[in-house]
């Protein structure tokens, strides 16, 4: 399985670059992967209310949330969530908080 | 990480093997065989596959994935085949074959049928490749990605998880989203209304992750005060258990639908914007289902183009002046039999529209099909056979690819990213949604 190096440690990924298990995420693992799949350079506050809202949820339920509780939660408009993450809300904010990849068409 | 389709496959048993090929045996019938004995290697297909273009490999070639299939097949039903297997290339179905099998039929192949268009003898040869799918899937080998993705859907009655509560909440959410879209409270997005005239599916990707798409459907039904509406269960139009080659999981899901239209008493069920969900629930269920539907099966885009054609609704195309091109997708286009609705529709949305060459039936596949988007194992093949799409895009000089089926969206926001396209990806719904003037009175 590929891997990716975040401060000298290596970290497994799968072949679409989510996070092999979601344990090893940290804080420089979601700015590297921000700047690995999203060209994402700075992270903003409004990023990160969307990365941890993201995680939680999935701590909690073991599941990725729907993209209203997103917006919901962190107060942004859905249109402001794929600017955030162009790469929209799965293969971009889910994997940049160290979700597996989600089931379905994505 | 321990490889655990390797690890399922190391564990098949004699009996594993022979339960696949029974059922690959019972799943060819006379037309298959005789489609085994006529392939003539005259190579047409090569030029067909985006595999093989992008790759130029062996397993890629479709003759050659037709090839492996056809070597079980003499060698376990055919008279020289079982005598003397080595005089016509008959195989041993064992653990190594099986390793083939899974590497060129699941990952080297979308089922988009483009060989089978080529063929100078009219094979089907990706009818053939879901049929030894299938065999695997009945013990269960197929690629994890694709698997859970089935296996959601049957255990959760959707192909994302999405609970009832979150979908319903979604639905209304995006009904307030309406109402301030076209300044009326009175806006609906109706929630299972009994005796309504259509009833309409969607993908879990949208209400999950993309809702747009679904707004933009809302937008065009207000417009026409049209008659219709949601499930709040079994409203999904994906059917992965047709990527699979699992017929039984796909009867399962495209019964769901079946399931809505009786309880809601609709007339026509209304397919999303989803390639392979209409081949699957248009073409495919009332063959896996053994039974003949009494009620009219319609992809969202042949609704929406009667709309203009009968004065229904009104565009400006003004409202959308970029340049768009359009992505045919497989299964609705080649395999479906959709292909000038979505074009009539884009040229009465749109200011500027252009085709990519070759298009409509001819056209390649994005890569994303066939399953491809859910098996991670060969997700760097898949972008690789994208390259031919993202060419195709690239020389239309586009700004915006519009396309009617979710699955290819995926993908080409992917080969977006990958070869640095710099365009946006849309379904026809939301071009139509946003040229849409509103007649107030």
């Amino acid at each position: 399985m590929p891997f990716i190096e975040v401060k000298e440690t290596k970290i497994e990924v799968n072949e679409e670059g989510f996070l092999a298990n979601h344990e090893n995420w940290a804080k420089e693992v979601a700015e590297f992967l921000a700047k690995e799949e999203e060209g994402t350079e700075d992270l903003t506050d409004d990023h990160w209310a969307v990365i941890n809202y993201i995680r939680n949820h999935y701590l909690e339920k073991k599941l990725a949330p729907m993209v209203r509780k997103i917006c919901k939660n962190t107060g942004f408009q859905l249109k402001y969530i794929y600017e955030l993450f162009p790469s929209g809300p799965a293969k971009g904010a889910c994997k940049v908080a160290g979700l597996p990849k989600p089931d379905g068409c994505v | 990480m321990k490889d655990l389709l390797e690890e399922k496959i190391k564990q098949l048993k004699p009996e594993d093997l022979k339960k696949a090929l029974q059922v690959f045996r019972e799943k060819l019938n006379q037309e298959y065989a005789a489609y085994f004995n006529s392939c003539i290697h005259c190579g047409l297909c090569a030029d067909s596959c985006h595999y093989y273009l992008t790759h130029k490999d062996v397993q890629s070639l479709p003759a050659y994935k037709l090839n492996l299939a056809n070597g079980i097949f003499k060698k376990y039903f055919s008279f020289v085949g079982k005598n003397i297997p080595g005089w016509i290339g008959a195989k041993e179905f064992n653990q190594a074959m099986v390793r083939e099998w899974v590497d060129s039929l699941f990952g080297r192949c979308t089922l988009c049928g483009r060989c089978s268009l080529n063929c100078s003898l009219g094979i089907n040869i990706h009818l053939l490749i879901r049929t030894a799918r299938s065999a695997l899937a009945s013990i269960r080998i197929v690629p994890l990605g694709l698997q859970s993705t089935v296996d959601t859907a049957l255990e959760k009655g959707n192909n994302m998880g999405i609970a009832k509560e979150d979908w319903i909440e979604t639905v209304e959410w995006l009904e307030e989203e309406l109402q301030e879209e076209v300044s009326d409270k009175q806006a609906v997005l109706p929630m299972d209304k009994k005796g309504a005239r259509l009833f309409y599916t969607v993908n879990p990707r949208e209400p999950m992750f993309f809702p747009l798409s679904i707004l933009a459907v809302g937008k065009i039904f207000y417009a026409v005060g049209e008659s219709w509406t949601f499930s709040g269960d079994n409203y999904d139009v994906t059917n992965y258990g047709y990527y699979s080659g699992d017929d039984e999981a796909a009867a399962t899901m495209s019964d769901r639908l079946v399931q809505s239209m009786k309880k809601l008493d609709c007339k026509t069920l209304v397919l999303a914007e989803c390639g392979h969900g209409l081949n699957a629930n248009r073409w495919e269920a009332p063959e896996w289902l053994s039974k003949k539907y009494d009620f009219e099966v319609k992809s969202i885009l042949e609704i929406v183009a009667d709309y203009i054609r009968q004065g229904r609704i009104k565009l400006d195309p003004s409202l959308n002046p970029n340049p768009v091109t359009l992505h045919d997708p497989c299964n609705l286009v080649r395999l479906g039999g959709i292909v000038e609705e979505q074009r009539y529709i884009l040229k009465h949305a749109v200011a500027h529209f252009i085709e990519m060459y070759p298009n409509r039936q001819k056209n390649f596949c994005c890569g994303g099909g066939g399953g491809q988007l859910a098996m991670t194992r060969f997700s760097q093949r898949r972008l690789k056979a994208g390259q031919i799409k993202a060419d195709q895009i690239r020389k239309t000089g586009a700004k915006i690819v519009a396309t009617p089926c979710h699955n290819c969206i995926d993908q080409l926001m992917e080969l977006n990213k990958h070869y640095k396209l710099g365009v946006e990806v849309k379904t026809i719904c939301e071009f139509a949604a946003d040229a849409l003037i509103i007649d107030k009175s």
